[in-house]
């Protein structure tokens, strides 16, 4: 079943166009790819869907759902759930309260808990850590912190932009390792990412990004195998 | 999953945290009472309530007591300088929630005092041709139209962001003072005398508050700022209180953790205005007179000021900021004139050896950790729904 469909759409900052004319659609249950150079347009396509950015022409469906003029924070609660760029933390707050956050929209408190239990399984670096404020954790934990967050809106759609951002290659490869998990666990992943080595490897479908626009899809074996994506972003050809 | 595998040479888990560790422990600065908000929120509840009770008691006992050394005499009356410190003080505890609690730089926050100010004057001054009313219903009628206005002031500007948005209320700061310079019935320079006061005369058959005694004031004012403290207090540790700091901290992502931002903000700034407007109907009350010369923009600043010296996002530090704004000129009569070098100077000092001002926020969001702990814990059903937990001093810190 198809969770999340973009029909023709295109993002505008003023006057410079961002996206142009991109369709693509998420099946239920599949990680997805989105891989592109720096400016491709991968940020902006996530943060229209999320609600961030509203798009100037096209539709986005989720769920079979309307939801391209939806608010930011009312997708959250239908379930669209975003790992924020560069890990967009609360500084100030310590590991429990950003948590705590990212159940902020919920209304069945005691399903709360049972997230909790599931973030601190996949990141038991977390608990350890858990009155320690968010500003003051190393690159890879606030990464960490950052997905947790996300998880406990308990989303169907789980959006991650650029997990790998400024991160050791230990901890890329640990993050990736749980974004698996994360989706047999029954949650859907659309991924960003420029490391498109590892984002490739893991995802069941993948597209390419160039300048706004959609220029190669494919599943992730396929894209890997591509002898110009190759050449372009796995540095080989 | 191990990560002690691979080469050793690239940094790797603990190595890394180690390196966050340090640096994170470079950047925090000892401050002038270090740990002060971790041993108060140490203590135990019933010791807290009491010493809260003397520092009250003490608080209202501060004109009668006229304490040598800190009193303002013989350059100024006592009393009337401790009236108009609790003006400002109540001006701060408003504004913080705007500029502490939700990050929103207002720097036109004068207007709303303005706007209470001339509720108060045009319903009550018999230079006022207008309905007039018992003083303490100007009250809760100046908090109203402040809201209003900031409601009005709110909704189109609150979708711009910092910069944009501390521009667009400087301007509005202005527009009320030169609204009042050029529309008639609000009567410019010349203004409104005798405003209204309470109702009340003592046994000689003098009414109680004059404004010429300030005590009656000051203690009226007291009374409203603990009122009002309880009350921003109670927000603090709501959801609205947590949705406020989220936005504080980073609005984008509290937008998609199903924070509704927007009207979140909207809510900060009528509440801050309402409580402007509050403190602006007492100001005018207590001095008994207004006209468009107080409402300037370097009086904005000066909140402003008030909020970042007391500890943006701490109300506690609120009331100490708006009082010593307001004290420092008094006190210092023969330097009263430089008294934007001396608040611009002190600034300086504060931010260099205190950078969260006098009393920090942090002790505000250890209070919503308490909650946030409780609530998580709560959830899981490890503990009664009535339980209190509560934390280890040594814990609350982590490793900070």
């Amino acid at each position: 079943m198809t969770l999340l469909e973009l029909k023709n759409i295109s993002v505008h900052y003023g006057r410079i166009q961002a996206i142009s004319d991109m369709s693509f659609s998420v099946e239920e249950g599949e990680i997805v790819s989105l891989i592109g150079a720096n400016g491709a347009g991968k940020t902006t396509t996530m943060r229209t869907i999320s609600g961030l950015l509203t798009p100037s022409a096209g539709s986005i469906t989720f769920g079979g759902k309307d939801i391209t003029r939806m608010k930011a924070h009312i997708r959250v609660v239908q379930g669209i759930s975003q790992a924020p760029e560069g890990r967009g933390i609360f500084p100030g707050m310590t590991v429990e309260e950003n948590l705590d956050m990212g159940s902020y929209g919920r209304k069945d408190r005691t399903k709360v808990a049972d997230d909790l239990e599931r973030v601190f399984d996949l990141f038991p670096r977390l608990k350890e850590r858990i009155k320690q404020r968010g500003g003051t954790m190393s690159g890879g934990e606030q990464q960490m912190l950052a997905i947790g967050r996300a998880l406990m809106s308990n989303p169907k759609l789980l959006l991650l932009d650029e997990p790998s951002m400024g991160l050791a290659p230990q901890f890329i490869r640990q993050i990736f390792k749980i974004v698996t998990e994360i989706n047999n666990q029954g949650t859907t992943v659309l991924l960003v990412e420029q490391n498109a080595n590892q984002a490739l490897a893991r995802a069941h479908r993948a597209f390419v990004l160039e300048t706004g626009s959609i220029t190669h899809r494919g599943t992730g074996k396929e894209l890997l195998a591509n002898p110009a994506v190759k050449e372009a972003y796995l540095g080989v050809g | 999953m191990s990560t002690t595998d691979g080469p050793t040479l690239i940094p790797d888990d603990a190595s890394a945290q180690e390196i966050a560790d340090r640096e994170a422990k470079m950047r925090r600065r000892k401050g002038w009472f270090p740990g002060l908000s971790d041993r108060w929120n140490a203590l135990p509840r019933q010791t807290q309530w009491l010493i809260l009770i003397v520092v009250v008691v003490l608080a209202y006992l501060l004109p009668i007591l006229n304490p040598p050394l800190i009193t303002t005499e013989p350059g100024n009356n006592w009393q009337i300088a401790l009236a108009q410190m609790s003006v400002y003080a109540l001006v701060a505890v408003g504004l913080n929630v705007v500029v502490g609690y939700a990050g929103l730089l207002d720097l036109g926050y004068v207007a709303f005092f303005a706007l209470g100010s001339y509720t108060a004057a045009m319903f009550t001054s018999p230079d006022s041709p207008y309905v007039h009313i018992p003083y303490l219903w100007t009250l809760p009628l100046a908090m109203a139209v402040a809201m209003f206005f900031g409601v009005v002031l709110g909704v189109p500007t609150l979708r711009l962001r910092g910069d944009y948005l501390a521009i667009v209320t400087l301007g509005f700061g202005e527009i009320v003072r030169i609204l009042a310079t050029i529309i008639p019935a609000m009567k410019g320079q010349v203004g409104f005398q005798n405003v209204g006061h309470p109702p009340g005369t003592d046994s000689s058959g003098q009414p109680i508050f004059l404004n010429s005694s300030g005590t009656p004031w000051y203690w009226l004012t007291l009374t409203i700022i603990i009122v009002v403290l309880l009350a921003a207090g109670n927000l603090e540790r709501s959801r609205v209180g947590r949705a406020w700091i989220a936005i504080r901290e980073d609005e984008d992502a509290a937008e998609i953790m199903g924070v509704p931002t927007f009207k979140y903000k909207v809510w900060a700034f009528a509440i801050g205005a309402s409580v402007g407007g509050l403190s602006g109907a007492l100001f005018a009350g207590q001095v008994g007179f207004v006209n468009n010369q107080k409402f300037d923009i370097a009086t904005s600043i000066l909140f402003v000021a008030a909020v970042v010296m007391g500890g943006t996002g701490n109300k506690v530090g609120a009331v100490l900021g708006g009082s010593l704004v307001a004290y420092i000129p008094l006190r210092f009569t023969a330097i009263a004139e430089f008294k934007y070098l001396i608040f611009g100077a002190a600034l300086v000092i504060i931010m260099i050896f205190r950078p969260g001002g006098l009393l920090p926020a942090r002790q505000s969001l250890l209070a919503y950790g308490r909650l946030a702990y409780n609530k998580l814990k709560g959830a899981m059903g490890d503990i009664p729904a009535s339980g209190k937990v509560v934390l280890e001093p040594g814990k609350g810190s982590g490793n900070e």
